[in-house]
């Protein structure tokens, strides 16, 4: 076991063991200092969420007619905002984010099964029909406040990521290049879908392909 | 027609009707989870009354579902994970508004000063800055008990993924409480 491997599994569980993680430990003094750091750590999440937080939304009622106000300034600024920022352009940056944070998803090379392709659709309001033999990652990811389908699909020209955005929609396709990867949003008939790569593959003909293998469904809810 | 089945699990309705004994049971039981079930809504929602509202409307939805309960041993992970669906419902059909988070918790300093802790609530306000998607997985693991394949299909992610997110949310926290935050372990695997 790497000391990378052993780190993940103490940083996701401090309290959890195995024997591979155990006999790595009796031999790297690093990951052991690691281990003890996270579970004092881990005690005082622990001691810290045993009494609820403070909350950070507050409901005053003699505010709320200020709150009103704040609301409908707030309204304006950000259509003023929505104007000047050119949200296909903030779009695109998030989606770039996003998929960063994800860096696994390039590295799967499996094909997905059916099953888990229907899980990271569930919920989105998308039926897919392409054959789950190109797919090689699929989740259900938090995005803008909503759930979407992130899919790698393999191509001749390597991974392309796809992200079917059904509560984003755009006016016009919209290319990009940031965060060393390139990509295309193009807008769909209830939303919208980012496709980006990191290499070669050819970002303008999976968004076309996707654009007819992906059904919207009436009702997403 | 008459309504043999009490619309609500929580005592009001309890005192109100008639309940045979296993009623009784499940409210009795629905009801010992209330404090756990309000503690895991109110460090998901951060918000007191919202996570009122998001318990009170689990346990209706509960209540409706009892049946489906076979075995109350498992009435707690069953009731947390509703409360998270619910919580998730009402994150995404409800736009709230929204205080600026650092200017509610600036507004606690004088509950921080009174707190004879400081730390912990420094990693309070920690985990409340934490971005849904990192607080989310940690309340289940640490709240709720859940393992990283229970935690994983109850979000509709990878086990590889859980982990990832599990290990960023304390990996964030380390760097709150002032220690060096390891590398990013995912990051580091993924690079050529």
């Amino acid at each position: 076991m790497s000391c990378e491997h052993a780190r993940l599994m103490i940083g996701a569980d401090p309290e959890g063991s195995a024997p591979e993680l155990e006999q790595h430990l009796q031999e790297c003094g690093s990951c052991r200092q690691f281990r003890t750091e996270m579970r004092t750590l881990e005690a005082n999440i622990r001691r810290a969420l045993e009494r609820p937080p403070a909350s950070a939304r507050t409901v005053r009622s003699t505010w709320r007619p200020l709150a009103l106000a704040a609301s409908v300034l707030l309204a304006m600024l950000a259509v003023l905002a929505v104007w000047l920022l050119r949200p296909s352009d903030t779009l695109a940056r998030e989606v770039v984010a996003h998929v960063q944070e994800e860096p696994e998803s390039w590295l799967a090379r499996q094909h997905v099964d059916a099953q888990s392709i229907d899980e990271a659709l569930r919920g989105a309001g998308v039926k897919l029909d392409i054959t789950s033999d190109r797919i090689s990652y699929a989740q259900s990811c938090w995005f803008r406040d909503h759930y979407v389908p992130h899919l790698v699909v393999q191509t001749a020209h390597g991974p392309a990521t796809v992200l079917i955005l059904r509560n984003q929609h755009v006016s016009a396709r919209r290319n990009f290049h940031e965060g060393g990867m390139s990509g295309v949003i193009v807008p769909a008939p209830q939303g919208s879908l980012a496709v980006l790569t990191r290499g070669g593959a050819d970002t303008d003909a999976v968004a076309a392909q996707m654009q007819q293998d992906v059904r919207w469904l009436p009702d997403a809810h | 027609m008459r309504n043999s089945q009490p619309e609500s699990p929580v005592s009001s309705i309890s005192e109100r009707l008639p309940a045979t004994d296993s009623q009784a049971s499940i409210t009795q039981l629905f009801e010992s989870m209330r404090p756990d079930l309000l503690r895991f809504a109110h460090w998901l929602a951060r918000d007191r009354s919202l996570a009122e509202d998001i318990v009170q409307e689990s346990l209706l939805r509960a209540w409706r579902s009892r049946d489906t309960l076979k075995d109350q041993g498992a009435a707690r992970a069953w009731l947390l994970t509703i409360v998270r669906r619910e919580h998730a419902r009402l994150y995404e059909r409800k736009r709230l508004e929204l205080v600026p988070l650092d200017e509610a918790l600036e507004s606690q300093t004088p509950a921080k000063a009174a707190d004879p802790d400081g730390d912990l609530f420094t990693l309070r306000n920690a985990i409340m800055r934490l971005p849904i998607e990192y607080r989310e997985p940690l309340l289940l693991q640490v709240l709720g008990g859940f393992s990283t394949e229970e935690i994983a299909r109850e979000l509709a992610l990878s086990t590889t993924a859980v982990l990832t997110r599990l290990f960023r949310a304390r990996n964030k926290l380390r760097t709150f409480c002032g220690l060096a935050p390891a590398p990013d372990v995912a990051a580091s695997e993924a690079a050529p």
